[in-house]
């Protein structure tokens, strides 16, 4: 049995944006109609005072790897299709709570998905540590 | 570009307001202003390009804000993507050894601004001689328009057209191929042929319209986007002043005029209805204002071309208070005229109506009968349906349902046919209850 999690929550959460690629042959018009439900979704959190901040990432980057980051490679980020496009950092009192308002998110009916993980106070290495020296 | 960053904003201030078809008439202009920029023979470099800038309005704007100046930023963004694009192929020749003069030669052209004498406008307008011109096929002609010109996607296009979505990419793969073999100029015609250049956008434009506004099919609302496509790039005409000519406000007139009944022309349930069936308080009150003010303005000058007379007849249809105040001796004036400028079959059927609504329905089948070039209207099931009716109102009605069986056979969509069905079983009631 796996050790007991000695990491604990903090009051916000990381809505981690995933697929990049469900907006394929949409027209000019349909675009605009998913942009502006998304944005209106977007302003709602920030008119909730909820939004603590939110980025799109790029499709390209690199993977580090290995003592000293000896290996760089690019990361094959934009062939999955489950690549992080963005986040969302939230801030609200419950896992609840932000799995709710990430439900309203209009862009999960064209196929992306979104994935809720509450920020943690520490890793969970340093959480290890921390709790061995507790005890 | 300045973004309004969500977090950053104070609660009083709102977003930017995004106008309701940004991305699609910014889309257009951009595309023609990229054709512009770098050829026209790389049509499809300026689509992607603006294609891509949208995408990336949805990738970031939901996250950034909307920035302040939607417009610039999608300009920018397109004009940076192209330019990328340019310089990667351009990299990738040289390694191949290949000449990069040309890509030089398109890296150095200054902005539009400098390059053109005109406006974003002009550029669509420019764009419209080469999607409607005269070496290309009416269906490459059209798809191209609605692509290029009105930003639908090859999907939406299919749909109007009752084709499949890969039959359309096909077709608009071809027709920019053509428009590089042909070498199109991006340009409006020189002075002298700009007229029957003009000819040529305006009876295309005049398809388009017709295309949407035939009695409906599957797609009802895709297809009354033709017809509202097609308005647009009429008014782009009306608003240069090297084609706003009289014929091109009537043709703007003729297509507002009856645009303006779309609304009412079928019942809940989708079925056709006929005029005196129609609730005239669904009519856009507003659409037929602006049409009967480009008829005034189409009214300038001696030209009398089809369009007006056909934008006079849905005028005294459009302004008719109720069906019976209809003023058809007027309609049947318009309709000689215009049989008299055209000799079209449809024209001599039109006309055959109005006669029997002036004369009674006996003198309209005289007509009909009389029509010499009635061959092609043989084949046309609005021609049997009008017998029909014709023969109908005079009582015949095993007569009547002899016609309407033929408009039946030939009638193409089961909205049309649905329709035909029910003056049959009126029929039906008509024997015998006589």
């Amino acid at each position: 049995m796996p050790d007991p999690n000695p990491q604990s929550p903090t009051d916000e959460y990381l809505l981690l944006i995933r697929g990049t690629h469900w907006n394929q042959g949409f027209s000019a018009e349909e675009l605009q109609r998913v942009m502006t439900d998304f944005y209106a979704w977007a302003d709602g959190l920030v008119q909730k005072g909820v939004h603590r901040g939110a980025q799109p990432l790029m499709e390209e980057g690199k993977l580090i790897t290995g003592a000293k980051g000896a290996s760089v490679t690019d990361g094959a980020f934009a062939e999955s299709k489950e690549a992080v496009a963005g986040y969302f950092l939230l801030a609200v009192p419950s896992l609840d709570e932000a799995v709710r308002l990430a439900q309203a998110c209009p862009i999960l009916a064209y196929g992306a998905q979104i994935e809720v993980r509450p920020v943690a106070d520490l890793c969970r290495p340093m959480a290890e540590v921390k709790a061995v020296g507790n005890s | 570009m300045p973004l309004a960053h969500p977090e950053a904003k104070s609660d009083t201030v709102r977003p930017a307001r995004i106008a309701e078809d940004l991305f699609r008439r910014e889309g257009a202009r951009l595309v023609a202003m990229l054709a512009g920029q770098f050829g026209v023979h790389r049509l499809q470099l300026a689509e992607d390009a603006v294609q891509e800038a949208l995408v990336r309005a949805l990738q970031t704007w939901p996250y950034r804000g909307v920035p302040e100046n939607p417009a610039a930023w999608l300009t920018q963004t397109a004009k940076n993507i192209a330019l990328d694009y340019l310089r990667r192929e351009q990299r990738w020749q040289e390694k191949e050894g290949g000449i990069a003069q040309e890509h030089d030669r398109w890296l150095a052209v200054p902005a539009p601004a400098e390059s053109h004498d005109g406006t974003f406008a002009d550029d669509t307008l420019r764009m419209m001689f080469v999607c409607f011109h005269p070496q290309l096929s009416i269906e490459a002609q059209t798809a191209l328009a609605l692509r290029t010109l009105c930003g639908l996607s090859p999907a939406e296009i299919a749909a109007a057209f009752l084709t499949s979505e890969a039959a359309i990419s096909k077709r608009l793969v071809r027709a920019r191929q053509r428009i590089r073999e042909l070498a199109l100029p991006f340009a409006l015609p020189k002075p002298a042929e700009l007229p029957a250049r003009l000819d040529g956008v305006l009876g295309t434009l005049y398809l388009l319209f017709n295309e949407g506004y035939k009695a409906s099919s599957g797609d009802r609302l895709v297809r009354e986007e033709l017809c509202h496509e097609a308005i647009r790039l009429a008014l782009l005409l009306t608003a240069h002043p090297g084609t706003a000519v009289p014929e091109t406000h009537a043709l703007l007139a003729l297509m507002l005029l009856n645009a303006a009944r779309l609304p009412a022309r079928t019942d809940d349930a989708g079925n056709i209805l006929r005029l005196h069936e129609q609730n005239r308080a669904a009519w856009n009150q507003a659409m037929i204002a602006r049409g009967i003010q480009a008829l005034g303005l189409a009214a300038a000058g001696d030209t009398l071309s089809p369009y007006h007379l056909e934008a006079a007849i849905a005028a005294c249809h459009s302004t008719a208070p109720r069906d019976t105040a209809t003023d058809w001796p007027r309609i049947l004036s318009l309709y000689d005229r215009l049989f008299a400028l055209t000799a079209s079959p449809v024209a001599a059927l039109n006309r055959a109506v109005a006669i029997a609504r002036v004369h009674g329905p006996q003198s309209g089948l005289d007509a009909l009968a009389e029509i010499a070039t009635r061959s092609p209207l043989e084949s046309y099931h609005l021609f049997h349906t009008v017998r029909g009716t014709l023969t109908a109102e005079l009582g015949h009605f095993p007569e009547a349902t002899v016609h309407f069986r033929k408009a039946e056979a030939l009638a193409a969509l089961p909205s049309e046919r649905e329709f035909i069905s029910r003056r049959i079983r009126e029929c039906e009631v008509g024997q015998s209850g006589s």
